[in-house]
């Protein structure tokens, strides 16, 4: 048994790749497509770096709030509800405010509406109703919310905050870095804390195993409701990431309803297995990312907007299937 | 509970799941020093006081103390708090994970833990292994490590030397002596008599949910202990119903030849006729839900074959073997049933199979169906929805469905578990009524006193493999349990 032992051992650093081989190949495959974009155009620069992270900087928040819940084994369809619900408090109370109250309403806004997604965690606990149902119901409470205090699209923020997520005062332009680093940070902050924080294994227990884990005498229930506290936060702040690219806010259902949609696409295609437990969050970050680019490029492959949700949907389907097919050439090498 | 070494008491424990009672009443106390054995037979409730003790599930009755003070367990993190860990018969480390991690996840220092490793020769453990990748036996001692790096006063230790090799049983057993001589204790729940005499000081005995006996192991033997399991009813089980002398038996309907599954079945052969009734006896987890899987098309086997009529055949899916004859009546009757379907649609749920015009249902489908649900008397006053009918009348339908099918080996995986006294005497009449008609029947069953009532001939199984056959007729309990416990016969 120690022969068999010594046999699996790899060099720590191997091994941590091959575990996240999936991650590299994700990231991998947004290399190859911006490659291929700067073929495209005309002219690719800073102007397009910063148009493609902004615009995704949404996406990519979402993805990774649904990426945590769905490591702790549940799903959320109401994060992009919760989208809308910040977005519109954002662009109602911020417009024409001091950057200090345009901060705080900020920062309120992300707490609130984390507590607010942990009430559903714990609703869902109590009640014992699958995640799906309880999450698609609070769904259309919050849309409903968001349509109440902002009827139409409206309102606006502060030039501070605008800079903060698109490097520009007034959203045009400016330099790529600022949205970089808000999509950066938070991303590798969230895969670094879920990988190696007590807490953050312990939503990696839970979805896993349940049993396992509560026989290992870890608090399931807790961990549920703190993912989806963390899955509130970062929708929170993709409302605020919408506010500040568009420059207004925009209660419509059909904006809340596909960027959930979207939120698990990213979060399929980055890996994280819709079980519960296995993944790595850091992948939907290129995922969410790779999903906003689809467009532009097929813009500028002169594409029918029509059609490109088609495309879209066969790189989902395509890119599933290597995952499934390895997965099977795997088990049957073994 | 006043002495002063008492570690652990249960005083009345009482607990019901339903209907079903699993634990009426147990007195238990374990001392400081000592290793104690949890016995009794199958369904005596000895998991479900594990369960309880380990803050699983909670009591309905009675009080559970520790170091003499009354403790309520509301989950497991109390219990390990209050100084009980456990191994779990399954081990509780999370899969995705390394090893690491999941020890990080429980608090335990690694020093200490590395410490317990080396016991059992694993210091050079790579503790950044992911837990799914690591053979059963190893992830067993990383969970009796992780138990006992907690530093627990009692270590509750659910079958755990059931998946490890004998050389690393008795390292297993030379750390509990040592725990025991640190002022410990320790509680074993085990079906190797051998191992209870060989390690444990005191055997606390259950029998139908009460303890029934608390004996020094010293003191009395092997063939005492499995007395004192079953109790007073040490009668032979065979009845005069059927007159044996006059079955005929048909050709071997079904036989495998050195039959294995890696781990779990070793070298299993036996044939079984048409017309005969062979009974399975085995302690739970002796590979017979494995063996089971194999015959069943469920699962393949590592080696051996399974014969036909004669001819060797090979099971890729449950398919090959129902249109080879070869049926199965699993143990949990809730996976072979469709539960918001009706009687009708479930009972004729394998002729979809045979379906020869896609878009019409064979004429004589409700005939069929008719005579099945007549000839078993389900009662069909729920029969619009399946998950509505008592666990009986559902049972009936899982056998029902193979009368409307045909067949000619029927596979019975413990039909009558948790079934009421009146069905299971009419499932016991219409298996020999098959079996009278010409079906060859294996059946497994937890319940030894079904052996003399059905059965023809018995097979005892341990450790995966076949020990020993028996006439039903003449076999008792006692002769039974005893062979099961992978004992020889008193002289």
């Amino acid at each position: 048994m120690t022969n068999a032992l010594a046999a699996t051992r790899t060099h720590p650093a191997l091994r941590a790749l091959l575990r996240n081989s999936w991650v590299l190949g994700v990231w991998l495959l947004l290399g190859a497509l911006l490659l291929w974009y700067t073929t495209l155009i005309p002219v690719f620069g800073p102007f397009q770096i910063t148009s493609i992270t902004k615009n995704s900087l949404p996406l990519v928040y979402l993805a990774i709030g649904q990426a945590i819940i769905v490591i702790a084994g549940g799903i959320d369809l109401s994060l992009g509800a919760l989208l809308l619900l910040s977005n519109v408090i954002a662009a109602r109370f911020m417009e024409g405010q001091p950057v200090g109250v345009v901060a705080a309403i900020g920062l309120a806004l992300i707490v609130g509406i984390a507590l607010l997604n942990a009430l559903t965690g714990y609703i869902i606990n109590l009640s014992g109703v699958p995640d799906i149902v309880v999450t698609l119901a609070t769904s259309y409470i919050w849309s409903g919310l968001a349509l109440w205090i902002l009827p139409s699209p409206g309102g606006g923020t502060a030039p501070e905050m605008r800079w903060l997520f698109t490097g520009s005062p007034s959203g045009i332009g400016g330099s790529y870095w600022p949205p970089l680093l808000m999509m950066l940070i938070p991303g590798l902050l969230v895969a670094l804390w879920a990988r190696t924080s007590r807490p953050g294994l312990t939503l990696y227990a839970t979805g896993s195993n349940r049993t396992a884990a509560q026989l290992a005498g870890l608090n399931v229930r807790r961990a549920k409701i703190l993912a989806y506290a963390i899955g509130g936060a970062m929708a929170a702040l993709a409302g605020l990431a919408m506010v500040a690219i568009t420059g207004t806010g925009d209660p419509r259902f059909a904006v809340g309803a596909s960027a959930t949609l979207n939120s698990v696409a990213a979060v399929v295609l980055g890996g994280i297995a819709l079980t519960g437990g296995v993944g790595n969050v850091f992948g939907v970050v290129a995922t969410g990312v790779t999903l906003i680019m689809l467009n532009p490029i097929l813009i500028a492959m002169g594409v029918n907007s029509n059609n490109a949700q088609v495309i879209q949907g066969v790189l989902i389907a395509g890119v599933m299937m290597v995952g499934g097919l390895s997965a099977v050439l795997r088990e049957r090498r073994s | 509970m006043s002495e002063p070494n008492v570690l652990l008491a249960t005083q009345g424990v009482a607990k019901s799941y339903g209907p079903v009672i699993a634990l009426r009443s147990v007195d238990m106390t374990v001392r400081s020093g000592e290793i104690h054995a949890l016995l009794g037979a199958n369904g005596a409730g000895k998991s479900t006081l594990v369960k309880i003790l380990a803050g699983v599930q909670s009591a309905d009755a009675g009080v559970v103390a520790v170091d003499g003070r009354a403790v309520h367990f509301r989950t497991p993190a109390d219990a390990i708090d209050a100084g009980i860990a456990t191994v779990f018969q399954d081990p509780a480390l999370i899969p995705d994970l390394s090893v690491a991690q999941n020890l990080r996840l429980s608090r335990i220092d690694m020093a200490h833990f590395r410490e317990w490793l080396a016991w059992f020769d694993l210091a050079q453990l790579d503790l950044g292994a992911m837990v799914r990748e690591l053979p059963l036996e190893t992830l067993r001692i990383v969970d009796l490590a992780r138990a006992v790096a907690r530093n627990p006063h009692v270590l509750l230790l659910d079958e755990l030397t059931a998946a490890l090799t004998a050389d690393q049983a008795e390292r297993v057993f030379a750390l509990l002596r040592e725990w025991k001589g640190q002022g410990k204790a320790a509680v074993l729940i085990t079906h190797r008599l051998a191992e209870v005499m060989h390690i444990c000081d005191q055997a606390t005995i259950l029998r139908d949910g009460r303890n029934v006996a608390e004996l020094a192991t010293a003191e009395v033997t092997e063939h005492q202990l499995v007395e004192a399991m079953l109790g007073a009813s040490i009668a032979p089980t065979g009845n005069a119903e059927h007159s044996r002398a006059e079955r005929r038996f048909g050709e071997v309907a079904l036989e495998v030849r050195s039959l294995s599954a890696r781990h779990f079945v070793h070298d299993v052969s036996f044939a079984v006729r048409a017309g005969e009734i062979l009974g399975l006896v085995a302690l739970e987890g002796q590979g017979q839900d494995r063996l089971f899987d194999l015959l069943s098309g469920n699962r393949q086997p590592t080696a051996g074959e399974i014969l036909v009529g004669g001819q060797p055949r090979h099971f890729s899916s449950p398919y090959d073997a129902v249109r080879q004859g070869v049926v199965l009546v699993p143990g949990d009757r809730l996976i072979a049933l469709l539960p918001n379907q009706s009687v009708q649609h479930n009972l004729a749920t394998p002729l979809f199979g045979k379906l020869t015009s896609w878009w019409r249902i064979p004429r004589d489908e409700r005939p069929r169906v008719n005579r099945a649900v007549e000839q078993l008397s389900i009662d069909t006053r729920a029969a619009s929805q399946v998950r509505r009918l008592s666990g009986g009348n559902q049972q009936k339908v899982v056998l029902g469905r193979w009368l409307v099918s045909g067949f000619r080996t029927l596979l019975c995986f413990d039909p009558t578990r948790g079934i009421d006294i009146q069905t299971k005497r009419e499932i016991y009449s219409l298996l020999r009524e098959l079996a009278a008609q010409g079906a060859a029947i294996v059946l497994y069953t937890s319940e030894l006193a079904e052996i003399g009532l059905v059965c023809d001939r018995v097979l005892i199984m341990h450790g995966g493999r076949i020990v020993d056959e028996q006439d039903a007729a003449r076999a008792t309990e006692s002769s039974l349990l005893t062979a099961a416990h992978g004992l020889e016969a008193p002289a």
